[in-house]
């Protein structure tokens, strides 16, 4: 099926309600409510567990949802590499820069 | 010799200092950008609609997902449906930076809402629970600059089409790192570390079981919660627990301003 340009504008139409409502919804929840304390404890961890997750799906994760390392080896070193520099640096840029420096050259050699 | 820097940083205008702290995502947007800029161009987007899509759904995952399911004959309601899941870990962004926003006005939450997403929510939740004098304003800012770098690679990929090939897995390490640097930031101590072991491990179950991006959305929630409870027992019972202990920091940066 090929697409027309007002077919497009509704898709984005319709993948902007559902990027927007996710993203607004606990915002506007806790805007004016009292935020309990359990719940600022609880989501203490989420940051950490979701950028893991993400990472996973980066690394681990096919495009097909199966777990495979198959070909990501550049990925799974230039990984320790950034987790190095980012532990002895705390630099977000040079840990970027160098892990896809990293990525670039490892995906020539292996 | 950190209030020096702290007062340098004071006089610089204020657009450099927005600049400043969004440059590691701004910088490794410019590839990414382009890539998706060139396929969406692929799968029959225009420069108008890209432009559309930069600006209203601001995701890279998501935009690669619309590209990719436009190259096959996806109808419109399951490539919607298929966005809503992806989309929905950013109820979970909101959340955990909910404390930092509470009171804003109606229009401030919507706009910040609406610009949200993985890379500037990771700034900026580094930047709220590192400096207490970060305004959600700033935040806003941030949100807004990485945006405007978004938005403008995904133009001009759009405009140079398919006349330059990218290697995506490569480019796309740039935000791998970036969410590694986040992780590595974080890890306070030894429970922050098997907690994030054990979401790494759930998370590649529920996506396999799942076979969407829902998989991260229940993985986060989980680890999450269970390393609450695990840090309220080791808190209320075992109070002198080496899991709780503050790992050492070879860089020193500042601490945590919420403990």
């Amino acid at each position: 099926m090929e697409w027309n340009t007002t077919q497009h504008v509704w898709l984005v139409l319709g993948c902007f309600c559902v990027a927007f409502a996710p993203r607004l919804i606990p915002l506007l929840f806790f805007r004016t409510r009292k935020i309990p304390v359990w719940f600022n404890e609880w989501m203490r961890y989420v940051p950490v567990s979701l950028f893991t997750a993400l990472v996973v799906k980066d690394i681990f994760i096919t495009p097909d949802y199966v777990v495979s390392i198959a070909g990501r080896a550049p990925e799974m070193i230039a990984a320790v590499i950034v987790i190095g520099i980012a532990y002895w640096t705390r630099s977000m840029a040079i840990s970027v820069v160098l892990g896809l420096g990293a990525v670039f050259l490892l995906a020539m050699v292996v | 010799m950190g209030k020096d820097i702290a007062k340098s940083r004071e006089k610089l205008p204020y657009w450099r200092r927005i600049l400043d702290a969004s440059l590691p995502v701004d910088l490794s947007y410019i590839p990414i950008g382009l890539a998706c800029g060139i396929l969406l161009n692929a799968s029959g987007f225009n420069v108008w609609t890209t432009l559309m899509v930069s600006v209203m759904v601001f995701s890279g995952g998501a935009q690669f997902l619309i590209a990719s399911l436009l190259a096959t004959s996806a109808p419109m309601y399951s490539v919607i449906l298929m966005m809503f899941f992806l989309e929905l870990r950013y109820a979970l962004l909101g959340s955990s930076l909910s404390k930092y926003l509470h009171g804003q006005s109606l229009g401030f939450t919507a706009l910040f809402a609406a610009s949200m997403n993985d890379e500037n929510y990771a700034l900026n939740y580094l930047k709220f629970s590192t400096d207490k004098k970060f305004t959600p304003r700033e935040a806003l800012h941030v949100e807004h600059m990485t945006l405007v770098f978004w938005t403008i690679s995904n133009l001009i990929g759009s405009l140079i089409g398919s006349a330059i090939h990218i290697d995506l897995t490569i480019v796309h390490f740039a935000l791998t790192a970036l969410f590694l640097y986040m992780i590595v930031v974080q890890l306070k101590n030894g429970l922050i570390i098997l907690i994030c072991i054990l979401s790494g491990l759930l998370a590649a179950y529920f996506m396999v079981l799942t076979k969407s991006t829902l998989g991260l959305v229940i993985s986060t929630l989980v680890a999450s919660f269970i390393g609450f409870m695990v840090e309220a027992s080791i808190r209320k019972y075992l109070p002198n627990s080496g899991l709780l202990r503050h790992l050492k920091n070879p860089a020193g940066s500042p601490d945590d301003v919420d403990e």
